[in-house]
């Protein structure tokens, strides 16, 4: 049997917390949440994780400010980067992720690119 | 031997040398606010007062849409007005604003004003084979025209308007833009026109066509400004509304596939109801933000006010676990203002407050009528701060250091105070906390109290 896949989520709206765990685990994902990026990088502190989902705009340290953390320490960690805003992809530091995806009432390509990027389903 | 002179230095003698008179009188325009039809009017003043340059009279073509238009025309409007004119402007003591003033009453005058018969006068500009005075300023070149009848690359309509053989056009251009042209003659003293007349009109025309020019930038400025405040709003607005968007439109998907029980569906439900509540809200807000209080502020008693948002329930849940130390003046005097927005800006402030401070923290609501006009509210916490880059846009709409904020509070707040006629400060050090000081106006009684 193959080992469940981690995802961190970084993410402070509670309601999409649970949406966002909920779908992904029906795809057979384990998903850890941290509701900023402090809770983020201590996360990572504790545990590995195949692939990380953030939002930028958070409360204390943005998205972009974690990756770049992320990105000094675990090199090898998928990134996607799921924002309500369409015009932080313009943002050099976001081009640093793996994908970029707008937040959008289908989940359908936030899975996809989940899929992809962990090579599994 | 030390000498000073005040900065603005009036009007030069009046048989100074034109040049000086000219610089003078522009320099002067300095000292007004700036506003582009009185310093074209200044130019013109310039170029036709008798202790300026001294032509008879001065008119000013607009580029407007591809077309040289007729805008000023200042001068006398016939040869008994003129020697009157004249008259008047060499009394002694007529000084640079006498004669802007006059200028300005010759163009408000009703009928009769040279201004009102070049209203119409348009010529096409950008076009081949064109006339005089448009050809003038299509090929950026200072022109005098000497018996214009006698010239047929002059336009005869325009011969018959300004009624006279030789006139001077002077195009108006700047960085290769055309803004108009200033045509010049002297209609009534028949002076011959010199060279040195033609150099002091050029000056005054480059002086014109910075200022038409000017004025064009600082429009399109403002404009810039509106569409890129726009476009931080729009941006703001649609984070705002697309993570209850994303909620609805999830949980929505997963009770149409009919997925897991009962209770989840509910759960479900309820979610989203939740989020729409969060969407109207956003919209009150957004309605809220283009329109407040538009009666005069009235007096009012703000010691209900205060002990109101003490006890509002959401205010009660969210304290738990931080302490709250009140401190109101026994007595409270009658407040100018609003008592429903005050009420709402005092809730605001404290939730803030309760947002900022960690458990075990304290918040604090303080009031004090000590001083003899003001009437002094403070809303204190010691939470985490707020960082020097961060107080500058506090009071901005749509500024936010939370996810779920709108960044509309703080502004609503100050907007709410200073339309009741107070003020607001703030004090902060991260990491300590923050204090907000607001001053409401007391009620002002008679002197028999």
């Amino acid at each position: 049997m193959k080992t469940q896949k981690k995802i961190l989520l970084v993410e402070d709206e509670e309601h999409l917390c649970l949406l966002y765990q909920e779908e992904l685990a029906k795809e057979g994902f384990k998903v850890t949440v941290a509701n900023d990026a402090d809770q983020a990088l201590e996360a990572l502190r504790k545990d590995r994780f195949d692939l990380i989902i953030t939002d930028i705009r958070m409360p204390g340290k943005d998205g972009i400010e974690l990756i770049t953390h992320i990105m000094g320490q675990r090199k090898d960690i998928p990134i996607i980067i799921n924002s309500a805003y369409q015009s932080y992809k313009d943002d050099f530091m976001t081009w640093a992720a793996d994908a970029y995806v707008v937040k959008s009432s289908s989940l359908d390509e936030l899975k996809s690119r989940v899929k992809e990027l962990l090579g599994s389903q | 031997m030390i000498e000073t002179y005040g900065l603005y230095l009036g009007d030069v003698e009046r048989d100074a040398p034109k040049e000086l008179v000219l610089l003078s009188i522009i320099a002067q325009s300095y000292f007004q606010p700036f506003s582009l039809q009185d310093n074209l009017l200044v130019i013109l003043t310039a170029l036709t007062s008798g202790s300026g340059v001294g032509f008879n009279r001065a008119m000013l073509l607009r580029a407007e849409g591809g077309r040289l238009k007729g805008e000023i025309w200042l001068g006398p409007a016939t040869p008994e007005e003129a020697s009157s004119i004249w008259e008047i402007l060499s009394t002694p003591g007529i000084g640079y604003l006498e004669i802007v003033e006059h200028n300005r009453s010759l163009l408000s005058r009703h009928g009769g004003t040279l201004t009102d018969t070049i209203k119409g006068l348009s010529f096409p500009l950008g076009e081949n084979g064109l006339h005089i005075p448009a050809r003038a300023v299509e090929r950026r070149e200072i022109v005098m025209v000497k018996d214009g009848r006698n010239e047929p690359e002059v336009d005869r309509r325009f011969l018959d308007v300004i009624g006279v053989e030789d006139f001077l056009c002077i195009p108006l251009v700047m960085r290769d833009e055309i803004q108009g042209e200033i045509i010049l003659d002297n209609a009534f003293t028949r002076n011959p026109i010199t060279e040195r007349d033609i150099k002091l009109a050029a000056i005054c025309g480059l002086i014109a066509g910075n200022y038409i020019y000017t004025a064009t930038l600082h429009k399109r400025m403002l404009e810039m400004e509106k569409f890129a405040a726009m476009g931080e709003m729009a941006m703001y607005i649609t984070h705002q509304l697309r993570n209850p968007l994303v909620t609805i439109g999830g949980f929505t998907d997963q009770l149409l596939r009919f997925e897991g029980d009962r209770r989840k569906s509910h759960r479900n439900l309820e979610i989203i109801r939740a989020e729409t509540t969060r969407l109207e809200d956003i919209v009150y807000k957004l309605g809220r933000l283009l329109k407040l209080e538009q009666k005069p502020p009235a007096p009012f008693d703000p010691g209900p006010v205060l002990r109101a948002a003490l006890e509002d329930p959401g205010f009660q849940a969210k304290s738990r676990g931080r302490q709250v130390k009140v401190r109101l003046p026994k007595t409270m005097p009658r407040i100018m203002g609003y008592p429903t927005q005050v009420g709402e800006a005092i809730r605001n402030l404290l939730d803030n407050a309760l947002d900022a401070t960690p458990e075990g923290g304290t918040v604090y609501l303080l009031a004090s009528g000590s001083d003899p006009r003001l009437f002094i509210v403070k809303v204190k916490d010691t939470g985490r701060g707020i960082s020097d880059k961060d107080r500058e846009r506090l009071f901005t709409p749509f500024f936010t250091t939370k996810e779920r904020g709108m960044g509309l509070g703080l502004h609503f707040v100050k907007r709410i105070v200073e339309s009741c006629g107070g003020e607001i400060e703030v004090r902060s050090r991260e990491g300590k906390g923050t204090e907000f000081r607001l001053c409401f106006k007391k009620e002002e009684r008679g002197t028999d109290e």
